[in-house]
């Protein structure tokens, strides 16, 4: 069955104060939510664009141990291991309001939007600092 | 008896402005200062601005108590109805029309597209499932019918992060409004407001931004509407998968 | 007088992929569930991490591993690549545009998977 197509409901030319792709990250006005949902979209792009990087650098090992090893010694340098952190929070936030998402999304729990989003950033910025302290400290094991 | 304003103060109000003939990928404002008093709203400044500094200013307005939705415009950003947002106290406001919607003059937004939508989802207008407990009805009124909360302003519209990108998204108000219809049918068959909003350009479009409950005035919490719609439409999908039959 | 109105007739309309968002929240719980897996694996398996080569390879070597590795890879893939469609669908497309951006997306995700399954033979291949 072919797919029912969707015209456009909105004129797509003329004067209008549409917001567009530039709207999506005005700051006037938003709220929270709103903030949410540039984050959401920022850290997901952040971490499609990790996903290829992180594909690419594992091809290093095919290269034997010399370079790989190399390369982890770049990693441990202190501008490295604050892109760790930032990529920590990255998914943290992304995960956790994912939760939200999911839950608020398909209508289980529409009324606990907000307390959910504020749940996710405290723990997400919680166990990122955690998390940071312990990157930048050294510690591995567990 | 003479009475003055006390606490006068003048404010800048920032215009946006657009008539026909205009550029239309050039923003125009114009700057309006305006003598304020405590409780003087956004609207009362555009009419005294209409009055005595510039006639040919357009604004649309009507009830002057929110209860019309006709006066929604962007007051430094943010969505509201003029005849009650109060002039902020800053030195200078920037007014402007709502966004995602065609403008027609100054602040003055070609609302007919936003009204279509309201068609696709049936356009309830009365709802009797929530009266307040105290006000139960007078002696010799055997029935209350309560309108529907949604006075149909367009601000939620505006305030979509969605919308302002996607020109095929239904928006917030007709989601909001479809979901009133399968909550409360009245008669109707919901099944065929809930298929249509069952849809990537319907409920499933919205990213949870939450921008159209926060900006609207009216209590109608069309987020968490369009959350139970979608919550239904995947219940019905479950149903139609496990041949329960229905589509609510 | 305003009068309620009976929906507009669209006999054209209907479910359009809308089971997209239940699959792309499965996959977000599958991947709560993987990445913790990840990066327990990465940080708390051996005291330093798997940092170095040796570790990394004598990991690798389990097929267990492997095998939630691939999970990881598919799932992470599939959000991703999902997730991108959603950000380019909030701009409105034609319904053809749509169908090449997703087409151009399974592109994508299969040779990512392929090229991480790949990698996985290569990197085990020369160790």
């Amino acid at each position: 069955m072919a797919s029912p197509t969707v015209e456009p409901r909105r004129p797509t030319t003329g004067p209008a104060h549409r917001r567009g792709l530039v709207g999506w990250f005005d700051p006037r006005g938003r709220r929270l939510g709103g903030l949410a949902f540039i984050l959401n979209r920022l850290t997901g792009l952040g971490l499609v664009l990790y996903l290829y990087l992180h594909l690419m650098i594992l091809s290093m090992l095919i290269q034997g141990p010399n370079a790989w090893d190399d390369f982890v010694d770049i990693a441990l340098s202190p501008p490295f291991l604050a892109l760790d952190v930032v990529l920590l929070t990255g998914m943290l936030f992304h995960g956790l309001n994912g939760i939200r998402v999911g839950l608020v999304g398909l209508g289980v729990v529409p009324n606990r939007q907000k307390a959910l989003l504020v749940a996710a950033l405290v723990i997400a910025a919680l166990v990122a600092f955690v998390g940071a302290l312990r990157i930048f400290a050294g510690e591995q094991g567990g | 008896m003479t009475e003055t304003v006390t606490n006068a103060r003048t404010t800048r109000l920032v215009v946006s402005r657009r008539k026909e003939g205009d550029d239309p990928g050039a923003l125009r404002y114009d700057t309006f200062d305006v003598a304020v008093g405590p409780s003087t709203t956004i609207l009362d400044a555009l009419v005294a601005i209409r009055r005595e500094l510039d006639p040919t200013l357009t604004f649309r307005h009507s009830c002057f108590h929110a209860s019309c939705g006709t006066c929604g415009m962007r007051v430094d950003g943010r969505e509201g109805l003029a005849c009650v947002t109060p002039v902020p106290t800053r030195d200078e406001v920037t007014v402007e029309p709502l966004g995602n919607l065609p403008v027609v003059s100054d602040l003055v937004v070609d609302m007919n597209v936003f009204y279509d939508e309201f068609d696709e989802a049936g356009r309830p207008l009365v709802r009797a499932d929530d009266l307040i407990p105290e006000c139960a009805p007078a002696e010799g009124i055997d029935q209350v019918e309560r309108y529907e909360d949604c006075i149909e302003c367009g601000i939620c519209l505006s305030a979509c992060p969605v919308a302002g990108s996607d020109p095929r998204y239904v928006g917030p108000a007709a989601l909001a409004a479809a979901w009133r219809l399968i909550d409360e049918p009245r008669g109707r068959d919901p099944g065929p407001v809930l298929s249509l909003m069952d849809d990537e350009q319907g409920a499933w479009r919205c990213h949870l931004a939450w921008e159209c409950s926060e900006a609207c005035p009216s209590g109608v919490d069309p987020a968490a509407a369009i959350m139970r719609l979608r919550g239904a439409a995947a219940a019905a999908r479950v149903r139609r998968l496990f041949s329960f039959g229905g589509n609510r | 007088m305003t009068v309620e109105k009976q929906p507009a007739d669209r006999p054209d309309a209907g479910p359009r992929n809308a089971p997209v968002f239940v699959l792309q929240v499965i996959s977000g719980a599958a991947l709560l569930v993987l990445l913790g897996l990840h990066m327990v694996a990465q940080h708390f398996v051996v005291p330093t991490g798997l940092r170095y080569y040796e570790d990394v390879i004598a990991w690798l070597g389990n097929p267990v591993v492997i095998a939630v590795e691939v999970a990881f890879l598919v799932f992470v893939t599939y959000h991703a690549l999902v997730g991108v469609r959603a950000i380019l669908f909030d701009f409105g497309f034609s319904d053809r545009a749509e169908r090449r951006i997703t087409l151009l997306l399974w592109i994508v995700g299969i040779a990512t998977i392929g090229y991480g399954v790949a990698l996985f033979a290569a990197i085990l291949n020369a160790a």
